[in-house]
């Protein structure tokens, strides 16, 4: 793996990660182990996050530079099922049309290597349940900026365990207002302060449920 | 309601309380401060259609469910105009209106979106700020919306502050600003102005330095125009929680600090009003001028930490946390409050909703925010 790609992704130098990406995918390198480089990048990205030494600033520039990475390898992926960690359902609840911190949790969850299927802002219940049943999504995240988004998070949830889905699908709550009152009213499973905290929940469930 | 003459004196004796707490002088008792945006037209009654649609509904709305609410001293930004005009102007965003976006009586909503491209920064610089505004404003507002409500706020100010003060209660701030950061975030949604501070440091920091003189002078005018000494800053995505420090040395404090002195050497206090968490540079607040401003916090920013770092050089004024207003019982509330005033009192406090009061704050939750700020807010006995 790129010690070069990792520590320029790391250190977010956008225009090193892209030369190295660049340079390594002319030279044949699996585009594969390219994406797996950026990733071990964001990784640290993450820990530097978790550490206080990075911000929502640092996150927001990571996560562009892994993208343009991604779109630089993924054409010259072989075809086939490519690996991912699991799939998590993220949207805006209803009634909300906030989506900054959402968006941010799917870049990063993406960047960790989950499959993420957005379902954007404005979500009613039933279509979160939808999207779970097809996916087979073992988490799902709710987002929130409003107050008044509180009542559709509950809403959400319970559509969740009324369609008999609740005991394979672990649910975070993230989003300003949002705390661990706010996880108690919902019948949440943990909510997040940070977008780097839905990827460390994720980490832990999915770890979970494989070892379950 | 108090007799005419009896109101005069609480009004005065109000007033006296809220400017000897800004000026970290001791109180009789901590002032209780007002924000209620939102939470009046529910409180009230009236459709948060109407609220947005009606000015004087919205004054309305505001002074009843103050007068409902009791013994309070002032309120934090007194309602001038339409809502979501003065939003689209801050945000520099198209705002979902209840009523015509939204249904009738659900909150309003900025939908933040990538409007100003990458060029308008050069064109911000050309042009200078006022101009480019104008040309900018028609992506995210109607200009004859804008205009008609700037017309009423122009015949109408000076009744709406003499409602205030005729029903005892002291506007603390009308008007607002804030610095280029806030304005050119929202206009290039907060993703994408993140990214530009990182690829393009200086062509940001050209259109800052065009814009801030400009956004001082709407500081100004506004306090002038009102005829109170404090004008609104806001602060809510230039948090240090958001922005690495490196970013927030180059592209925040410096147009803060600069805003700031520029403000109070006009004679007017900046109200802070800091939304998100700003305890990672609370200590860099320091180099404000001394007593010359109001840290408005929301419950985000540690607010003991604040008081340990600024207590003697700013007013605090906060944090009860919207989510508490919401989720929380009144027994919470009033232990938050009691704390609140222990840990950050006796001087140099106002006790306020931190951020706003929101939509769907419980009544019960606002009346024992009000109850127990009168009862536990004496200051004699500490």
């Amino acid at each position: 793996m790129s010690d070069r790609l990792i520590g320029a992704v790391a250190d977010l130098d956008e225009p090193a990660a892209l030369a190295t990406a660049r340079a390594e995918l002319a030279a044949g390198t699996d585009a594969l182990a390219v994406i797996e480089a950026c990733r071990a990048g964001m990784e640290r990205v993450g820990e530097r996050f978790g550490r206080g030494e990075y911000f929502v600033s640092d996150l927001i520039m990571a996560a562009a530079i892994f993208a343009r990475v991604t779109r630089l390898a993924e054409p010259l992926l072989s075809a086939g099922p490519r690996p991912t960690r699991g799939t998590v359902v993220m949207g805006t609840v209803k009634g909300d049309l906030h989506d900054i911190g959402k968006n941010l949790v799917v870049l990063l969850l993406r960047a960790a290597g989950y499959e993420v299927r957005d379902l954007g802002v404005n979500v009613p219940p039933q279509r979160f349940v939808d999207a779970l049943a097809e996916t087979g999504a073992t988490v799902l995240g709710l987002s929130a900026l409003l107050t008044t988004s509180f009542g559709a998070m509950k809403a959400t949830v319970d559509a969740v365990e009324a369609a008999g889905l609740r005991p394979r699908v672990r649910i975070m709550l993230g989003g300003g207002p949002v705390d661990a009152r706010v996880q108690a009213l919902a019948g949440a499973d943990a909510w997040g302060a940070t977008a780097q905290d839905a990827v460390n929940l994720c980490r832990g469930w999915v770890a979970h449920a494989g070892a379950s | 309601m108090p007799a005419p003459a009896d109101a005069q004196g609480l009004y005065r004796e109000r007033e006296e309380r809220i400017r000897r707490a800004m000026a970290l002088e001791t109180v009789d008792r901590l002032p209780v401060i007002y924000m209620g945006t939102a939470f009046s037209p529910r409180y009230t009654g009236m459709s948060i259609a109407r609220f947005c649609a009606d000015p004087q509904a919205r004054v309305d709305a505001t002074l009843a469910a103050m007068e409902r609410l009791g013994d309070l001293d002032g309120i934090n930004a007194v309602p001038a105009g339409r809502i979501t005009p003065a939003l689209s102007r801050m945000w520099l965003s198209r705002v979902a209106v209840p009523g015509r976006d939204l249904p009738e009586d659900s909150l309003w909503q900025v939908d933040e979106a990538e409007v100003m491209t990458i060029e308008d920064y050069e064109a911000i610089v050309a042009q200078g700020w006022p101009a480019f505004l104008r040309g900018y404003l028609p992506r995210v507002i109607d200009p004859a919306e804008l205009e008609a409500n700037r017309s009423w706020v122009k015949a109408h100010l000076a009744g709406v502050l003499r409602r205030f003060r005729e029903a005892g209660f002291v506007p603390l701030s009308c008007g607002a600003t804030a610095i280029p950061f806030e304005y050119l975030c929202g206009a290039r949604s907060m993703q994408e102005f993140f990214l530009d501070l990182h690829r393009r440091p200086d062509t940001v920091r050209a259109a800052m330095d065009v814009m801030q003189p400009a956004l001082i002078a709407e500081g100004i005018a506004a306090a002038r125009a009102s005829g109170i000494p404090a004008v609104w800053v806001g602060g809510w995505r230039s948090a240090s929680a958001l922005v690495s420090p490196r970013l927030w040395n180059a592209f925040v404090f410096p147009y803060l600090e600069a805003m700031v002195t520029a403000l109070a050497r006009e004679g007017i206090v900046p109200i802070l009003h800091f939304d998100q968490d700003w305890t990672r540079d609370l200590a860099r607040l320091r180099d404000l001028p001394p007593r010359a401003c109001v840290l408005n916090l929301d419950g985000m920013t540690d607010i003991r930490r604040a008081k340990e770092i600024l207590g003697d050089r700013m007013a605090l004024m906060g944090d009860v946390p919207p989510a508490l207003l919401s989720a929380g019982t009144p027994d919470e509330v009033q232990r938050y409050v009691r704390d609140l005033a222990r840990d950050c009192g006796p001087t140099g406090l106002l006790l306020c909703a931190g951020c706003d009061t929101p939509l769907d704050a419980l009544p019960a939750n606002v009346e024992a925010f009000v109850a127990a700020a009168r009862e536990l807010g004496h200051t004699e006995a500490r």
